[in-house]
């Protein structure tokens, strides 16, 4: 046992910043969040033990809990596909050995970098409200566009829209899988005369399968996560009337601005088991459609 | 790229999953030196540069003294305040709202300052109700920085072209209406008569009490649906007829933003304001602009009142309480530092420090304290101290206006499930 030490000792010393990390700033306060689920805190009194009562006033009593959800289930299933068939699309597209390709790629990957930051949110609140880029352009046509981000029936496919610009992490993902497929396969398929499409259903779709798995779940949880463009563009409370209440949105509302830390803290487990959950389900069943080339049983 | 394999894909997953239930806790270092005080306020650009200038001479008229200043938007105020309050490292000195008031001397994190008057403090010169505003179970917690009251703010030239004659302080919804229609008539097209209040819980607050009834009272909603279906009929007809925007141009400014209003827009020659706004507003625009008060119901009760727009307290986490009180009265008291402070905060409270003000303002501060003057025999008394919950309730009412101007809830269904929200807000909240 002691030996085990010494011996290891230098390598906890090397880890001690990382150790520190974690346990300070992401088990700690984890944890601590969990016990403050169980409880009430206004953050200035000492919290109140309640037990299960946040939960059951989440599931039972709280209409915005359930419209936040509608809310990020929407969105979730809307944007992550449609990011991804973009992505998708375009690595092919730059796959075709077009040349500069580093500039291209760099040239789409920027809306990614920049989609997180607060001036795009602020930009695309422009270009989509009522006298935006949009609706000038529309109005050309004869067409009065509506109030896209104040409307509550459209506001959050401009927003599903926004997330499907910024496809440039998973395009390049998808781009490095594509070069990892033999070209011996194309060349065979052709010899065969196979279709284009029956090339990309055949061969490329079944290789990418691994990579395209990998994007979907961190594209998933991505877009569970999704808060500063949404928060910019709704005020940061959801409006027009909930439409946009996603639900970091509605979690840091109930934490920051009305001070429930413990029903916060039940939010944000909530969302981390809807989230473990979902990826659970997924590595269950990817290994009916994910082939892996180096596995071995 | 390598081939991922299972394993390694998983690995990466726990990892990257793992941080999102985390809640981050901020908070700055505490300052323990009992010669310096901290003060914190909510600010704008303008009020920012005055407050560093107090403070400036502050520290000048006291050597060995220090002022740290603080500052930060409206929106992030209250979240850095509860962080800070949770973490027992409150600035000295912070800057209070009427609404959050009672919230905080109840949780104990302000102090009483009635053992400073006569001492460091001295408040010879306020009002007396400008003192019983900031009075808590008894006792003086929070000095007043300011007071204002509800404004519908005019735009001079566009009322002039339409050949508006009409009494702004006595002024009624009926009247207003016409007059509203009026100008949108007289206007070129996409201008209107006024912005619609469907969505604004100030005006909405007014309208209930000039029907004998308070928004809040003990601590439970006492406004009822028939008045809020009243409210929201009198402006669909705004709407409807043309005298106030569309509804897609209504929701387009849900900030409530001074720069999207649209009297600054030009889309409206009316918006509504709080009157310690109105030098804001006239510095944003070329046309002259007037200050009138809400319209009145005929025959109703005063719907408008005024309120202390700021605070300053004293916080249980000071370390030197006779310097900071002595912040506090120079602050409200010394002419150079009231003198550069002006009317930014509001009317200040100390009729001293007005008479002092008087030569000196620009034309919309003159306005600002003109109106201020007007109105004081057509207000009605200050509601009680709006119960918890009540900026929830405002968020609910801005909500509910959205289905309502938009279509998407009959003004009756809305009314009633607004009622019941708000009354379970509150419920939940106290």
């Amino acid at each position: 046992m002691r030996k085990f030490f010494v011996r290891n000792l230098p390598g906890y010393a090397f880890l001690t910043p990382w150790l520190l990390g974690f346990f300070l700033l992401a088990l700690g306060p984890m944890l601590i969040s969990l016990y403050l689920s169980f409880t009430k805190w206004d953050m200035v009194g000492d919290p109140q033990w309640v037990g299960l009562a946040q939960y059951e006033y989440m599931f039972l009593k709280d209409k915005r809990f359930w419209q936040s959800l509608d809310v990020t289930f929407t969105y979730v299933i809307l944007a992550v596909p449609a990011r991804l068939a973009f992505a998708l699309m375009i690595a092919i597209v730059l796959d075709k050995g077009i040349r500069k390709i580093g500039i291209y790629r760099a040239l789409y990957y920027l809306p990614s970098i920049l989609g997180a930051s607060i001036a795009i949110a602020i930009l695309w609140r422009e270009i989509f409200n009522i006298d935006g880029v949009v609706n000038a352009v529309l109005i050309n046509f004869g067409i009065q566009g509506p109030n896209w981000i104040g409307n509550p029936d459209t506001s959050l496919y401009t927003l599903v829209v926004l997330a499907m610009w910024q496809f440039g992490s998973p395009m390049l993902i998808f781009l490095a899988g594509l070069r990892n497929i033999p070209t011996e396969l194309y060349e065979a398929a052709e010899i065969d005369a196979a279709s284009k499409a029956k090339q990309f259903f055949s061969i490329t779709l079944p290789l990418l399968a691994p990579v395209l798995f990998f994007n979907i779940i961190l594209q998933t949880i991505e877009a569970f996560k999704t808060f500063s463009s949404a928060f910019i563009i709704s005020n940061g409370d959801g409006s027009p009337a909930d439409s946009l209440l996603f639900f970091t949105i509605y979690l840091f509302n109930e934490a920051f601005t009305y001070f429930r830390m413990g029903y916060a803290s039940a939010l944000a487990w909530t969302l981390l088991i809807i989230i473990g959950l979902f990826t659970a389900v997924s590595f269950y069943t990817s290994k009916y459609w994910v082939y892996y080339e180096n596995e071995r049983d | 790229m390598k081939k991922i394999n299972r394993r390694q894909l998983l690995q990466g997953m726990v990892t990257g999953a793992g941080c999102v239930a985390a809640a981050s806790m901020f908070g700055s270092a505490a300052f323990a030196a009992d010669t310096r005080i901290r003060h914190f306020w909510w600010g704008n650009p303008s009020r920012d540069e005055r407050t560093y200038k107090v403070i400036d001479l502050f520290k000048n008229a006291n050597p060995g003294f220090d002022v740290a200043g603080e500052t930060i938007g409206w929106g992030d105020y209250w979240t850095k305040m509860a962080t800070q309050t949770a973490g027992k490292n409150m600035a000295d000195l912070v800057q209070m709202d009427y609404r959050f008031l009672f919230e905080y001397v109840h949780r104990g994190a302000l102090l009483p300052l009635d053992e400073y008057f006569g001492k460091t403090l001295h408040l010879e010169d306020f009002d007396k109700s400008a003192i019983a505003g900031g009075m808590v179970d008894g006792k003086l917690y929070a000095l007043n920085i300011g007071s204002n009251s509800q404004v519908m703010i005019y735009n001079k030239r566009l009322f002039a072209e339409a050949g508006i004659e009409f009494d702004p302080i006595k002024w009624n919804q009926a009247e207003q209406m016409d007059i509203a229609k009026k100008l949108s008539a007289s206007t070129p097209k996409g201008v209107h008569g006024i912005d619609d209040a469907t969505m604004n819980p100030i005006v909405w607050e007014a309208w209930t009490q000039q029907r004998g009834k308070t928004f809040y009272a003990d601590g439970k909603v006492q406004a009822v649906a028939a008045d809020l279906e009243s409210f929201w009929e009198y402006w669909k007809e705004m709407r409807e007829s043309g005298a106030a925007p569309s509804a897609d141009v209504s929701v387009a400014n849900l900030g409530f933003k001074m720069t999207e209003s649209g009297i600054v827009t030009g889309a409206t020659a009316m918006s509504q304001f709080w009157s310690n706004q109105i030098v804001g507003v006239q510095s944003l625009m070329k046309d002259e602009i007037g200050a009138a008060m809400l319209a009145h119901k005929k025959g109703g009760m005063p719907g408008q009142f005024i309120k202390p727009s700021m605070f300053m307290a004293l916080t249980r986490d000071t370390k030197n309480p006779e310097l900071a009180t002595k912040y506090m009265n120079a602050w409200v008291n010394d002419p150079a530092q009231t003198a550069i402070l002006g009317l930014e905060r509001g009317v200040p409270a100390s009729s001293k420090v007005r008479a002092a003000l008087e030569p000196n303002l620009t034309v919309s501060e003159k306005v600002s304290v003109d109106y201020f003057n007007a109105i004081q025999s057509s207000v009605g008394p200050l509601p009680p101290p709006p119960p918890k919950g009540a900026g929830e309730v405002n968020a609910a009412f801005i909500r509910m206006g959205t289905n309502v101007i938009l279509g998407r809830i009959s003004i009756k269904d809305g009314a009633a499930e607004f009622i019941d929200e708000a009354s379970s807000i509150v419920e939940r909240a106290s």
